[in-house]
Parts: C-alpha cells; sequence; structure tokens
C-alpha cells in the first residue's frame, strides 16, 4: 500500500511536467494529443522506395529488443539451485505463464517444441515494448533547453501505439498460421478445413465468408493491441492536456484522472495484451496444425 | 416545424466538423454500450462459475481474460472507425 501511494505521488508530480516542458517550446501552439504520433525521422534512410528512416518508434523497438533479449538472459540463465533465488522465481513464473497459460491452451502436443519459443518470445517482447511506453523517455521529437543544452522532453510513447508495428507482429503470426497448415496437413486439405461443416447449398455464402474471416485476423490481431495502446496513451495525453484547453488551475484535476488511467494501463492492459497476442497466435497456429473436423 | 429544422443547420456554422465529431462520439460511444454489456457478461459468468466450482479457478481465469480482451477491443474498433471519420474524411 505505501508503495502503491509513493508510486501515485511521483505519477501525480511527474506526469505535468512532462506537458509543461512541452509547453516551454511551443507556446502559442495549439494543443493536440495526436500530434505525438506524426513520426519525424532522425536517420533516413531510404532503400529504393521503402523508407526505412529510424524515428522515434523505431528507436522504442529497439531498445524494446534491446531490453526483452537483457530480461531473457538475466532471468533465464541463472543457476538452478536448491535455494531459489529471487531471480529464479521470477524468470520461473513468466516461464511458466508462457508454457502452461498459453502455449498449452492454443498449440497441441506435437507442436509445442517449434512453436513454444515463438510465442513466448511474442509475449516477453510485446510487454516490453508495451511497458517502456508507459515510462517517460527523454525520446521525444520535441526539444527544451537546459543550461544551454538541447534535450528531448520526457515523453510517453508506445512503439505498438503506431499500426505499422502491430500489423508486422500480426503478419508474421499469419504467414506463420498458413504456413505450418499446409506443413502439417497438405495445401487441398488445409483450404478444405477452412469450410464449416454446412449443407452445400450454402457453399456460395460460406466459402467467401470464411476466406475473408482469415484476413479478419489479421486486422484484428493487428488493431487489437494498437488501438488498446493508442487510447490508452491518449487519454493519458488528452486529460493532461485539458491544463491548456481549459484552464491550468485544473490540474489537480486532471492529472489525478491521468494517473488513475495511467496506472490502470500499467497494471492491466499492458500485461493483457502481451498476453492476449501470444495466445491468440497460439491458437491460431495451433488450429491450423490441427483443424477441428 | 420542417423549417426551423433547416433553419438550425444553418445556422451552426461548420457543419462539417459536427458531423466529424458527433462520428467520433458515436463510434466511441455505440462501442462501449456493446462491450460494456459483453465485459458485464463475461465477469458475471466467470463469478457464477467459480462460486459453483471454485477448484477450476485458475483454468477459468485464462479462458475469462481471454474473453475479456477480445470484447474490450470492440470498443477500439469503433474509437478507430471514429478517428478515421475525423481525421481522414
Amino acid at each position: 500500500m505505501k508503495r502503491l501511494l509513493a508510486i501515485g505521488t511521483t505519477l501525480f508530480l511527474a506526469l505535468p511536467a512532462v506537458a509543461l516542458a512541452s509547453v516551454e517550446s511551443g507556446e502559442e501552439e495549439k494543443f493536440n494529443p495526436a500530434s505525438e504520433w506524426t513520426l519525424h525521422p532522425w536517420v533516413e534512410i531510404n532503400i529504393g522506395p521503402i523508407d526505412m528512416s529510424i524515428n522515434k518508434a523505431v528507436a522504442y523497438l529497439l531498445l524494446g529488443t534491446v531490453v526483452s533479449c537483457v530480461i531473457g538472459i538475466v532471468l533465464m540463465r541463472v543457476k538452478v539451485g536448491s535455494e531459489p533465488s529471487k531471480r529464479q522465481a521470477l524468470g520461473e513464473t513468466i516461464y511458466e505463464v508462457a508454457q502452461v497459460q498459453i502455449a498449452e491452451q492454443g498449440l497441441p502436443t506435437k507442436a509445442i517444441g517449434r512453436w513454444f519459443p515463438y510465442v513466448a518470445s511474442l509475449m516477453v517482447f510485446i510487454w516490453v515494448v508495451n511497458m517502456i511506453g508507459f515510462i517517460p523517455l527523454p525520446l521525444s521529437d520535441e526539444k527544451w533547453k537546459i543550461w544551454g543544452v538541447e534535450v528531448p522532453t520526457l515523453a510517453i510513447f508506445a512503439a505498438t501505439s503506431t499500426l505499422s508495428v502491430t500489423l508486422a507482429l500480426a503478419f508474421m503470426t499469419w504467414m506463420f498460421t498458413h504456413i505450418e497448415g499446409i506443413r502439417a496437413n497438405g495445401v487441398m486439405k488445409y483450404l478444405k478445413s477452412w469450410i464449416p461443416d454446412v449443407p452445400k447449398a450454402l457453399y456460395p455464402l460460406i466459402i467467401p465468408l470464411e476466406i475473408l474471416g482469415q484476413f479478419m485476423r489479421l486486422i484484428s490481431l493487428s488493431v487489437r493491441l494498437y488501438a488498446n495502446m493508442l487510447a490508452g496513451h491518449m487519454l493519458i495525453l488528452t486529460f493532461i492536456g485539458l491544463i491548456f484547453l481549459v484552464t491550468p488551475w485544473i490540474f489537480p484535476f486532471s492529472v489525478l484522472l491521468a494517473s488513475v488511467f495511467y496506472l490502470f494501463e500499467v497494471v492491466i492492459v499492458v500485461s493483457i495484451q502481451a498476453y492476449i497476442f501470444a495466445a491468440l497466435s497460439a491458437i491460431y497456429i495451433g488450429s491450423a496444425i490441427e483443424p477441428e473436423h | 416545424m420542417l423549417s426551423s429544422f433547416f433553419l438550425l443547420a444553418e445556422t451552426t456554422g461548420d457543419v462539417a466538423d459536427a458531423g466529424k465529431a458527433i462520428a467520433l462520439a458515436l463510434g466511441i460511444g455505440l462501442g462501449a454500450l456493446g462491450a460494456g454489456v459483453g465485459i458485464g457478461n463475461i465477469f458475471g459468468s466467470m463469478i457464477q462459475a467459480v462460486a459453483r466450482q471454485p477448484e477450476l479457478r485458475g483454468e477459468l481465469q485464462g479462458i475469462q481474460w481471454l474473453g475479456f480482451a477480445l470484447t474490450e477491443a470492440v470498443v477500439f474498433y469503433g474509437l478507430i472507425g471514429g478517428l478515421l471519420a475525423y481525421v481522414l474524411v
């Protein structure tokens, strides 16, 4: 309880600092929370027509990759002793969630060995990227001067709140689903397994719907994660932004609300979305390997 | 009656912006309506299930959160639709 209070107070003090910093840089600008999602390229890399520039989202992704690698190495590469240390216990908890809750629920037993690493790393990676999205980091596009040096303002931004990132992740799962389905069943048998048991007269209606449904999986999987993170960040930014839109004296009220949403996102949404993405990936791949009929 | 209705529409100025704002609000609001019912259903059923068979709690929890996230996402589909209407159209 004490710890929660401490976190709450820190947030209460830290969150408006982010907003106040931004007011120094652009004084007459109209406040618009959506401007946080315009990505300016930091390092321009263009390969042909493909824009591979490094921007804020890419920086967050790289950071997330490094952090999830470190988490894997630190928590999983422990000497297993008779007295489990805290590190080992935490690592085992994460492993158990990935094994029992995700892999064993979705994947058939023969495919666990092959696909457990994929779903487990999806879970850890998405969790980490979501989580560092809620830690104020000096990685924003806005700059402010501190003792004559231009420093990026502290800001919260999640790479998973851009559609490209989640679409790439979802596309990976989607491709693996079909590759595994074809590998395990053969092309014709796999395609036939899409069609449910219905009278033959309904086929012209059902077949286009089922094919559309396969593509809808791609959209629903990516948009679920994207929109969840986008809405979370947007809510927090909007409540802080009320300071500029209404009156500065609203800040105790708006920052309190922003903190409540912040805690809700950090405690519940971040973990649930990571879990859901991995679990649905496992279920999709599993159902392609072993169709129900 | 009808003429006064049209008068109202003429005097309110930027109707396009108002329409966008209504689209955004309806997108979120109607999405939240459905998801609210759905999430209530899920947790209600979970409470009933655990009350009847407390030993199944662990197994049910995974399914519960899966259902929760799948239902909750409906709001965000509405939100994205509303945002698209607000920003792009």
